[in-house]
C-alpha cells in the first residue's frame, strides 16, 4: 500500500514539474534559512556551558554611582575574591581576571614581536575552576610564580613552532621575561574565554593583592556549592558594603557613614551572573570578549521561525491550487470507493517526499551558505554532520513539517465531492476570508515588518556614520603600540611630521573611539567631599592632540609644551562643565584634584574647555573628560592631507622599520575602528537585508502560486466577463486588485508592530533616528510593487486565454 | 446580416486533427430566426463561438453586417461583439459571486454606461424578464429557468442586433423552457436576429428556418415560415 502511495505520489509531482519545483525550492530555502539560524541559535543558548561545573559558576558584578556617573561595571574590586572565598562558606573556588588587552612578545631568540590581541593575569585557580586541562605542564603548579605564563597551543605555534615549550622564556614588550609553565588546547570559540591566547601569572599583578574597594578592574568568578539558594547568597553580597567598602572609604572620606553615604544618592552594589548568562544577558560597559544580546537571539529565531513558517504556507497554497487540477482524480477515487482516510495519507505521502526533497537540498544549500553566514554573523559555526543527534532532529523536523505543510491541501482535497469534482466544479469558491487569504496576509505582515526592519537598521547606521561626532575622523591613520618605539618614539614622530602628506601627529593612548576606558572622581578645591564627586575619564595627551584630531575651543586656550604650568592644565569637555554646574568662562581658572585624603593634594588648573564629542558608541551619552597634558605612548594619531593612502602608509612605515626594527607596525584608519564599533548593527542589517529578501521571495512564490490557483478558480467567471465584453486590461485589473487588497491589509497591520518594535530596538541608542513617514511608505510601496509584479504575470495569462475553452460544455 | 462563406475550422491534437467546419456556408438576414440542429460533435457549437466573435475559423469568409470579420484580432473582436452580440448559454454561465442585478449590469459596465442609466436599463429588463423581485439574489437561489431569464436578461440589455443561443433550454425542464423560447420568440419580433444551436425539435419549431448540420457541413435547410 504505502509503495503505491509512493509511486503515485512520485508520478503526480512529475506530472506538475513546475509546481514541484517551486514547491521544493521554496520549501528547501526556507530549511536552509531556519537550519542555519537554529545552529547560530543553538550555539549562542550553549555559550560558556562547556567549562565543568559552568551551572554553578557567577561572575561578582558591580554597580556603582558615584560623582554624577553609574557605572554597569563586569569588574570587582581586587579583595573580592579573597573575602568571599574566606567569608563565604557556600564559595568553593574563585578565580580573577585582569585583562591586558593586546601586548607584544617574542621568544627570546626571536627579535621579532607577535602582537597577542587577549591577555590576561589570571589566578592560580583558573585551572581547577573550569575544569581545563594542560597538554604541557602541570595545572597545579602552572600560574603560582610570578612571570610565568600559560598559553594555547595555536600561541605557542606561533612563537615557537611546538607546543613543546614548557621551561621557555618569552619577552614581554620587550622588557619583562616570562616563564612559560603550560601550553592549553585553544579555549572554545564561542566561550568568554575564546579570544585569549596568554594567561600570565596573577602573582605578577602587585595591585592584586592590595585591599582596595574602590577600584573595580578584576573579572571574579566563584563557584558555589551545590543547591546553593542565591537569595541568601545575594543578602551576604550586600553586607560586604558596610563590611569593607565603607570601612576602607572612611580612610579617604572620614565623615562618611552608610547614613550619609545613602542620603547622597551614591550607592555601590554587588551582584551575581550566571556564567552562562554572560553572553546573552550582560550590559555591562566591559565584558571580557564579545558579547551577544538575547535581542539579537530574539529577532533571528522570530526571523527563522517565519521563515521555515512562510515556505509551509507556500506549499499550502501552492498545493491547493494545484489540486484544483486533480479535483477529478479524487473524485474518480471516491467513486471507486476510496475512503477519505486514504486520500489524506495519500497528499501526505507526497508533501512528504517533497519535504523530504527540500531537506535534503536546504542541507547542501546551508552548507554552501555556511561560510557566508558565517562572515554574517561574526560566528564560527558548523553543521554538525558527525552528530547522531542532528540526523535525528534533522528527520523529525522533515516529517513534522511533510505532515503540516501537507494537512492544509490534504484535508481541503479529501473532502471534494465526487459528483462536483467530476461535473469539473471541484471547488465552490468559499467566503473572500478563507484561509489561504488569511496566509497571504499573514506572509506578506512578515515581509513588511522585515522590511520596515531592515530599512529602520540601516537608516540609523547611516545615521551614525554622517552624524557630526564633534572630531574629524577622516584621514586620521592611528599607529597601534608606539610604546614599542621606546625612546626612538619621539624621533620617529619627528621623521613623520617631516613628510609632506602629513599635516600633524598626537601621541596618546586615548583616541575617541570607543574601549575601555574607567572613570575617576575629581573633586574641585571648594567641595572637596564626596557627594560632590565628579566622575570624569582621564586622557593623557599631548598639545597636538586638538589640533590633529580638529577638537573644537568654546573657551580658554590648547595645551602648550614649553610652559612648564601646563604640566598641572586640564582641557575639560562641556559635560564636565555641566556636571559642575558652571558656565565656560566660569569654569577657566578653576582648581581640581583626585587626591582628595592627601594633606597637600595636586590641584589641575582649568584651561581650557572644548565642545562635546563622542568618543563612546552613539549608543552612550557623552560622559565627562578631562584632557591632561602627559606622555602616553600607546597610539599615534596622524592627520594626512593627501588621498594618496598607500603612498604615505608606505613611507611612514619605512620610517618606523628604520627606527624601530623588529616590531610589528600596527595601523588603522580612524574612521576603520570607529566602523568596527558598530559590528553588531552592522551585522544585524545584513542578517536582516539576507532574511528579508528570502521571506520576501518565499512570500512571492506563494503569492504566485495562489494567483495561478485563483485564476484557476475563476475561470469560468472571466470566460463569461469576456464574452461580455471585458478587456484584458479590465480582468487583469480585476484579478490583480484582489490581491492586492490582501497585500494592502498586510501592509496596514504591519507597519505599526514594524514601527513598534524598531522603535523598541533604537532606543538601544542615545543618538537615534526618527522612524519617519517615508521608512513606512517606501516600505508599503516596495511589498506592494513586488506583489503587483508577482500576480499580474498569471492575471495577464488569465485575461488573455481564450474564454470558449472555460466555457465549453460539450 | 450574417453571411458565411467556406467557413472552416480545424482542431489538432498532436496526432489528429479534427475538422469541425467544412466549406460551410449560409446567410441570416436582419431580424431572422434560425434554428441550427445536428447531432453532437458535428460542429454547432464551433460554429456558434466563430459567429460570437470567440473564435477565429481557419479558413473562408465571414461577414457580419457587410464587413469580413474572420481576420479580426482579439481586441476588434470583442469591441464589435460587447456592443452586437448577445450570449445564451446551455448552463447559464452566471457569476456565482455576483447579485442578478449585477449579473445582468456586466455587459453595461463593459461597454461604458453610466450608473444611473445602467440602473434603469436592468430594471427595465428584470421587469421584462419578470424577475425584478428577484434581482438581489444570487444565482444559486434562483431556479434553473430563472437562471436563464436572468442569462437571457443579461443577453439583451445591450439591445444586441444578433443574440446567440447555445441550448438555452437544455438544463430545463419543459415548462421553464417554454418560457424561455416565449422570451427568445418576443424578442425576436422586436427586431432581434437570433441564431440558436438545439437538440430540440419542439424548440427549433419557435424558429424560421431550420439548418440541419452533419460532420461541419450544412445538410438540409427547411423554411418554416
Amino acid at each position: 500500500m504505502i509503495r503505491n502511495y509512493i509511486k503515485i505520489a512520485f508520478r503526480s509531482l512529475k506530472k506538475q514539474p513546475f509546481f514541484t519545483l517551486i514547491n521544493t525550492l521554496g520549501l528547501a530555502i526556507g530549511m536552509a534559512g531556519g537550519l542555519l539560524i537554529a545552529l547560530y541559535i543553538y550555539e549562542e543558548l550553549n555559550h560558556d556551558n562547556m567549562f565543568a561545573d559552568a551551572d554553578r559558576i557567577y561572575r561578582i558584578e558591580t554597580d556603582i554611582k558615584f560623582g554624577g556617573a553609574e557605572i554597569k561595571s563586569a569588574e570587582a574590586a581586587p579583595p573580592m575574591a579573597g573575602t568571599l572565598q574566606t567569608d563565604f562558606a557556600e564559595v568553593e573556588n574563585t578565580v580573577r581576571f585582569r585583562t591586558l588587552g593586546s601586548n607584544l612578545l617574542r621568544s627570546s631568540d626571536k627579535t621579532a614581536n607577535i602582537k597577542e590581541l587577549s591577555t590576561t593575569y589570571v589566578d592560580s585557580t583558573f585551572f581547577n575552576m573550569f575544569g581545563l586541562e594542560l597538554i604541557n605542564g602541570n595545572t597545579e603548579t602552572a600560574l603560582k610564580e610570578t612571570n610565568t605564563l600559560v598559553m594555547t597551543r595555536t600561541a605557542a605555534e606561533n612563537h615557537f613552532g611546538s607546543v613543546d615549550v614548557v621551561g621557555k622564556s618569552l619577552l614581554l614588550n620587550n622588557k619583562e621575561t616570562y616563564m612559560v609553565t603550560g601550553v592549553m588546547e585553544d579555549l572554545p570559540k564561542n566561550s568568554f574565554l575564546g579570544d585569549y591566547s596568554i594567561f600570565m601569572a596573577m602573582a605578577g599583578n602587585v595591585a592584586s593583592r592590595e585591599n582596595i574597594w574602590g577600584g573595580n578592574n578584576y573579572y571574579t568568578f566563584v563557584k558555589l556549592a551545590p543547591e546553593t539558594r542565591m537569595d541568601n547568597f545575594q543578602l551576604q553580597l550586600d553586607g560586604l558594603l558596610e563590611k569593607y567598602v565603607l570601612p576602607w572609604a572612611k580612610k579617604t572620606f572620614p565623615g562618611m557613614t552608610a547614613d550619609s553615604f545613602a542620603a547622597s544618592g551614591n550607592y555601590i552594589k554587588f551582584h551575581t551572573i550566571p556564567l552562562t548568562d554572560i553572553h546573552l544577558y550582560s550590559d555591562n560597559q566591559n565584558e571580557m570578549g564579545e558579547t551577544g544580546t538575547i535581542q539579537n537571539v530574539y529577532i533571528l529565531s522570530f526571523i527563522g521561525f517565519f521563515l521555515i513558517f512562510l515556505a509551509c504556507v507556500n506549499f499550502m497554497n501552492l498545493s491547493t491550487a494545484h489540486s484544483l487540477k486533480r479535483s477529478k482524480e479524487v473524485g474518480i477515487r471516491k467513486t471507486l470507493g476510496s475512503n477519505r482516510l486514504q486520500l489524506i495519507v495519500q497528499f501526505l505521502t507526497e508533501s512528504g517526499l517533497v519535504a523530504f526533497a527540500s531537506m535534503i537540498i536546504a542541507i547542501v544549500i546551508a552548507f554552501i551558505a555556511l561560510p557566508f553566514f558565517n562572515d554574517l554573523a561574526g560566528r564560527n559555526i558548523s553543521i554538525p554532520f558527525t552528530e547522531p543527534l542532528f540526523y535525528v532532529a534533522i528527520l523529525l523536523i522533515t516529517i513534522l513539517l511533510g505532515l503540516f505543510s501537507g494537512s492544509y491541501p490534504a484535508f481541503v482535497i479529501s473532502r471534494f465531492i465526487p459528483v462536483d469534482t467530476l461535473k469539473g466544479n471541484g471547488m465552490k469558491n468559499s467566503s473572500k476570508w478563507n484561509i489561504r487569504s488569511m496566509l497571504v496576509v499573514f506572509q506578506f505582515g512578515v515581509a513588511v515588518f522585515l522590511i520596515v526592519g531592515t530599512l529602520v537598521v540601516f537608516q540609523q547606521l547611516e545615521f551614525i556614520q554622517n552624524k557630526d561626532l564633534g572630531f574629524d575622523k577622516e584621514q586620521v591613520l592611528v599607529i597601534n603600540d608606539t610604546y614599542a618605539a621606546g625612546k626612538q618614539l619621539n624621533v620617529f614622530k619627528q621623521d613623520v611630521l617631516n613628510l609632506s602628506a602629513v599635516k600633524s601627529a598626537t601621541l596618546s593612548s586615548f583616541m575617541p573611539t570607543p574601549s575601555s576606558r574607567s572613570n575617576s572622581s575629581y573633586f574641585r578645591e571648594s567641595a572637596m567631599d564626596q557627594e560632590y564627586a565628579i566622575q570624569m575619564q582621564t586622557w593623557e595627551v599631548d598639545d597636538d592632540y586638538l589640533n590633529t584630531l580638529s577638537l573644537e575651543l568654546i573657551a580658554g586656550r590648547d595645551f602648550n609644551s614649553q610652559s612648564a604650568a601646563d604640566s598641572t592644565a586640564v582641557i575639560i569637555n562641556e559635560s564636565t562643565l555641566a556636571t559642575l554646574g558652571l558656565s565656560a568662562e566660569e569654569a577657566l581658572g578653576i582648581r581640581i584634584t583626585e587626591e582628595v585624603e592627601r594633606e597637600n593634594p595636586e590641584f589641575y588648573h582649568v584651561i581650557g574647555v572644548i565642545k562635546d564629542f563622542h568618543y563612546e558608541s552613539l549608543r552612550e551619552n557623552i560622559g565627562s573628560l578631562g584632557l591632561f597634558m602627559k606622555r602616553s605612548t600607546g597610539s599615534m594619531a596622524i592627520k594626512l592631507k593627501t588621498d594618496d593612502f598607500a603612498s604615505v602608509i608606505a613611507s611612514i612605515e619605512s620610517i618606523w622599520i628604520k627606527r624601530v626594527p623588529g616590531q610589528p607596525f600596527n595601523y588603522r584608519f580612524m574612521d576603520d575602528a570607529f566602523e568596527t564599533s558598530y559590528k553588531e548593527e552592522r551585522r544585524l542589517g545584513s542578517i536582516f537585508i539576507v532574511f528579508t529578501s528570502l521571506s520576501i521571495f518565499i512570500a512571492c512564490l506563494g503569492l504566485f502560486g495562489l494567483a495561478a490557483f485563483n485564476a484557476q478558480n475563476r475561470i469560468k467567471e472571466i470566460g463569461v466577463r469576456k464574452v461580455l465584453g471585458a478587456s484584458v486590461s479590465q480582468i487583469t485589473y480585476g484579478l490583480t486588485t484582489d490581491f492586492l487588497k490582501l497585500v494592502a491589509i498586510a501592509t496596514i497591520i504591519a507597519l505599526p508592530f514594524g514601527w513598534y518594535f524598531m522603535n523598541i530596538w533604537l532606543e538601544d541608542f542615545s543618538y537615534r533616528i526618527q522612524i519617519g513617514w517615508e521608512i513606512m511608505s517606501f516600505s508599503a510601496i516596495l511589498v506592494i510593487s513586488i506583489a503587483i509584479i508577482t500576480v499580474s504575470y498569471q492575471s495577464i495569462k488569465a485575461a488573455l486565454a481564450n474564454p470558449i475553452k472555460s466555457l465549453r460544455t460539450e | 446580416m450574417i453571411k458565411i462563406t467556406n467557413l472552416e475550422k480545424y482542431y489538432k491534437t498532436e496526432e489528429v486533427q479534427t475538422i469541425a467546419l467544412n466549406k460551410l456556408s449560409f446567410e441570416v438576414k436582419q431580424g431572422e430566426f434560425a434554428a441550427i440542429m445536428g447531432p453532437s460533435g458535428c460542429g454547432k457549437s464551433t460554429l456558434l463561438n466563430i459567429l460570437g466573435l470567440l473564435d477565429d475559423p481557419d479558413g473562408g469568409s465571414y461577414l457580419f453586417n457587410g464587413i469580413e470579420v474572420a481576420g479580426y484580432n482579439e481586441r476588434k473582436r470583442a469591441q464589435l461583439r460587447k456592443h452586437n452580440i448577445g450570449f445564451v448559454f446551455q448552463s447559464f454561465n452566471l457569476i456565482d459571486e455576483l447579485s442578478v442585478f449585477e449579473n445582468v449590469e456586466l455587459p453595461l459596465i463593459y461597454t461604458g454606461v453610466k450608473p444611473a442609466e445602467r440602473k434603469e436599463r436592468v430594471h427595465a429588463v428584470l421587469e421584462k424578464m419578470q424577475i425584478m423581485h428577484r434581482r438581489k439574489h444570487f444565482p444559486q437561489q434562483l431556479s434553473g429557468g430563472q437562471q436563464q431569464r436572468v442569462a437571457v436578461a443579461r443577453a439583451v440589455v445591450n439591445n444586441p442586433k444578433l443574440i446567440l443561443a447555445d441550448e438555452p433550454t437544455g438544463n430545463l425542464d419543459s415548462s421553464n423552457g417554454n418560457e424561455v423560447m416565449d422570451l427568445l420568440t418576443e424578442l425576436n419580433e422586436a427586431g432581434t436576429t437570433i441564431i440558436m444551436v438545439t437538440h430540440s425539435e419542439h424548440d427549433a419549431k419557435f424558429s424560421h428556418r431550420i439548418i440541419r448540420m452533419l460532420d461541419g457541413q450544412k445538410v438540409t435547410e427547411n423554411v418554416l415560415v
